[in-house]
């Protein structure tokens, strides 16, 4: 069960209404009805399609916000309010200097996970149906495999605030950072006891993590080593909307995109002449391999190159399990901490010894 | 008069063994066609050079991964080909790549260009197991002059099946005879030189089957699908877009290398968001959502091919395709323009006359 999502927005309204924010940035209807975005909302009378759990994740939500403070703070104070995942990509963005999170509240909901766009966009109805049931049973197999397997569905620690809803009737308001509490003693607004909540998302959370590690050991088994890899990856066609979608990969112009990725004929027919072929595009491993070395310490799992795959590769998938892996490596928790640096920019010469050969 | 390369195999296997061929005999160096890859058996574009390799490629299998003519162009946008290589693609690729040749996007210099009649593909995200099971109802349906069940949209609506430019054409479409010989059209003094010795050529007036007919199918259902659209609501239409650019990408002819909305020109200033917000209380993040489909259009539209790839990339099942085909049909056809058709005709807005389309300027 999942506390009624309107309690979200009456907190948002009351917010705006009171004038202790701006604007809010989260997800509503598109004008057709048929799909979500994130909007930026000033008027309280403008939220009644505003919902912070959608069916579907279709903008990654620290893309959004990104997308809003990339070139500097505004004026105006923003409580933007996301699932999980989208916090810990804000906050990543953050330590890169991505986002701007000085003007902005940023406020978690937990997640019970979103389904896939294919689905939404296949059958409507049939979609709406699987997610109220989710909605009801707080787990479904309709959800993005990513989202079945997701362990971080709940605070995540980056966040301001964090709205407790699983298991739930209302929603429980859980300040975090500092900036959260010093807005609770100044609004104030009394905390209350979150023990049995807690006990829930803690229960929760370690049969997810059983769910993840039979599954990726599973995946594992069918991805690794080059055949695998390969083959995972052969349908590929190289559009890069993984990349183009995802939150963590900023990049203005990616490597494979630029002219640096483009060589004469002749570099071609030569390596198609090394193995008697050459697939086209080329380089297409190659792109996988290092958008993966670029963002797999920072991937959240989002799901949305999934998502946004014409192909049905299942990429978040193996980022996820890869990520996870390099991740544990370095002791890193991605958007758990936004004062933690990202491991590459804090890396020392006398560290991970194990991964040198002679 | 034209004359016609037969080959005593079935059109599948005949295509095969001319490419391998071209290659083993050294009049090509490569080969550019849809070959099979991994445990899957993906069908993807390849450039071969070794003969062995032969047996794993698909040169007529009814998919398109991605439009060729995108390939072409990155493969010789640095330098064209510096020998003969033999390319395999359906008739919109081929109009794709002369499209982006007029823009200066890459070479055909030392292409042999091999193109067919096409039956239309299937969808992108068809496994290739699936369309194995349909390939006897696909080649049936062809054969018989019929548009395939199932092929995508765009190709049960277009009218350009027979290619305009290729120096080889391989006749499928109302050609009864391709379960068991390979008819070959050489259109131009390349492909009969390429195709010397390689079997029995003879001139022959026209192509088998009914051509007029299967174009009349075609019309139909491309009526049919434009009305079906109907006017096109701004809103309705693009609402859902989630600003991947996917379709520009995978557009042959959307060539810049930076898009104009991938460009910091297109990045917001956070007041920009806040003026909007001061003015309508509620504003879409990210903007310029129905902006860029309808930039995209505008500068694609007179060189569309109608290939169907942004349709079939679409993570939200945007009807791009039919989009395209309503607009940059309209557009073509004010234009007087075929894109395509001929590498010297002129680019619509590179031949545009001060004194042309007066009446929309009044």
């Amino acid at each position: 069960m999942i506390a009624d999502q309107q309690g979200v927005v009456d907190l948002v309204k009351q917010m705006l209404l009171k004038g202790r924010v701006d604007a809010v940035l989260m997800p509503a209807k598109v004008p057709a009805g048929d799909s979500f975005a994130y909007h930026l909302i000033a008027d309280a009378s403008l939220l009644g399609d505003a919902l912070p759990l959608p069916p579907i994740m279709p903008v990654q939500g620290a893309r959004a916000l990104s997308n809003v403070t990339r070139r500097g703070r505004g004026s105006k104070r923003i409580a933007a309010v996301m699932r999980p995942c989208e916090v810990r990509a804000t906050v990543e963005l953050y330590k890169i200097g991505q986002v701007d999170l000085d003007n902005v509240l940023l406020i978690g909901v937990d997640c019970p996970g979103a389904l896939p766009l294919s689905d939404w966009f296949g059958d409507q109805r049939r979609a709406e149906d699987t997610f109220q049931q989710l909605l009801r049973d707080g787990d479904s197999e309709g959800v993005r495999p990513v989202c079945r397997i997701c362990d971080h569905f709940s605070i995540t620690g980056g966040e301001d605030w964090h709205v407790g809803m699983l298991g739930r009737k209302d929603i429980l308001v859980i300040p975090q950072s500092p900036k959260g509490k010093n807005l609770f003693l100044e609004w104030g607004i009394s905390s209350e006891d979150i023990s049995s909540w807690k006990q829930k998302v803690d229960e929760l959370t370690e049969e997810r993590k059983q769910r993840r590690s039979q599954y990726l050991e599973d995946l594992r088994s069918q991805v690794t080593g080059q055949d695998g890899l390969m083959d995972t990856f052969s349908k590929c066609i190289n559009c890069h909307n993984c990349m183009r979608v995802c939150p963590i990969c900023y990049c203005r112009q990616c490597f494979f995109d630029s002219d640096n990725s483009r060589f004469e004929f002749e570099d071609y027919l030569g390596r198609a002449q090394g193995q008697g072929m050459l697939r086209l595009p080329p380089d297409t491993m190659l792109f996988h391999l290092g958008r993966m070395l670029h963002m797999s310490l920072s991937c959240v799992s989002c799901g949305a190159c999934e998502d946004a795959c014409p192909m049905t590769i299942p990429v978040a998938q193996v980022f996820s399990l890869v990520g996870e892996q390099n991740q544990r490596k370095f002791n890193y928790l991605p958007g758990e901490n936004r004062e933690e640096s990202p491991p590459l920019r804090v890396y020392q010469e006398d560290e991970l010894h194990e991964v040198e050969r002679p | 008069m034209s004359p016609v390369l037969k080959l005593n195999h079935s059109t599948d296997e005949g295509v095969r063994e001319l490419l391998k061929s071209l290659l083993v005999s050294g009049r090509v160096k490569g080969v550019l066609c849809l070959s099979k890859m991994g445990r899957e058996n993906a069908v993807i574009y390849s450039l071969i050079t070794q003969p062995d390799v032969m047996d794993k490629t698909v040169p007529l299998f009814p998919v398109m991964p991605q439009n060729a003519g995108g390939i072409l162009s990155h493969l010789t946008m640095c330098s064209p080909s510096p020998s003969p290589i033999a390319v395999v693609v359906k008739p919109c690729e081929l109009r794709a790549f002369i499209e982006l040749l007029k823009l200066k996007q890459g070479s055909e210099e030392n292409f042999l260009l091999i193109s067919s009649t096409c039956g239309g593909v299937y969808p992108l995200k068809m496994d290739a197991s699936e369309v194995e099971e349909k390939l006897p109802q696909y080649w049936e349906a062809v054969k018989q002059g019929k548009i395939p069940p199932g092929v995508r949209s765009a190709c049960m609506a277009c009218e350009n099946f027979i290619p305009y430019t290729s120096d080889m054409t391989i006749s499928l479409v109302g050609n009864s005879a391709i379960a068991e010989q390979s008819h070959i059209w050489l259109n131009t003094s390349r492909g009969e030189q390429f195709a010397s010795d390689m079997g029995e050529v003879s001139s022959q007036e026209q192509f088998a089957g009914d051509m007029e007919a299967f174009r009349h199918h075609r019309q139909e259902q491309k009526d049919k699908l434009v009305t079906e659209l109907g006017q096109i609501d701004l809103e309705k239409v693009w609402g859902r877009c989630i600003g991947c650019h996917l379709c520009s990408k995978v557009c042959p002819v959307c060539y810049c290398h930076l898009c104009y909305f991938d460009s910091p020109v297109s990045e917001h200033e956070i007041s920009d968001y806040e003026t909007e917000v001061d003015r309508k209380k509620r504003v879409r993040v990210p903007l310029d959502i129905i902006f860029y489909h309808l930039v995209r259009l505008f500068h694609v539209a007179t060189s569309c091919v109608g290939c169907g790839m942004c349709g079939e990339v679409c993570p939200v099942n945007i009807p791009l395709a039919v989009i395209s085909l309503k607009v940059g049909g309209a557009v073509q056809e004010v234009c007087d323009y075929l894109p395509g058709r001929d590498v010297g005709e002129e680019l619509p807005l590179t031949s545009f006359k001060v004194e042309e389309f007066a009446a929309v300027g009044e």
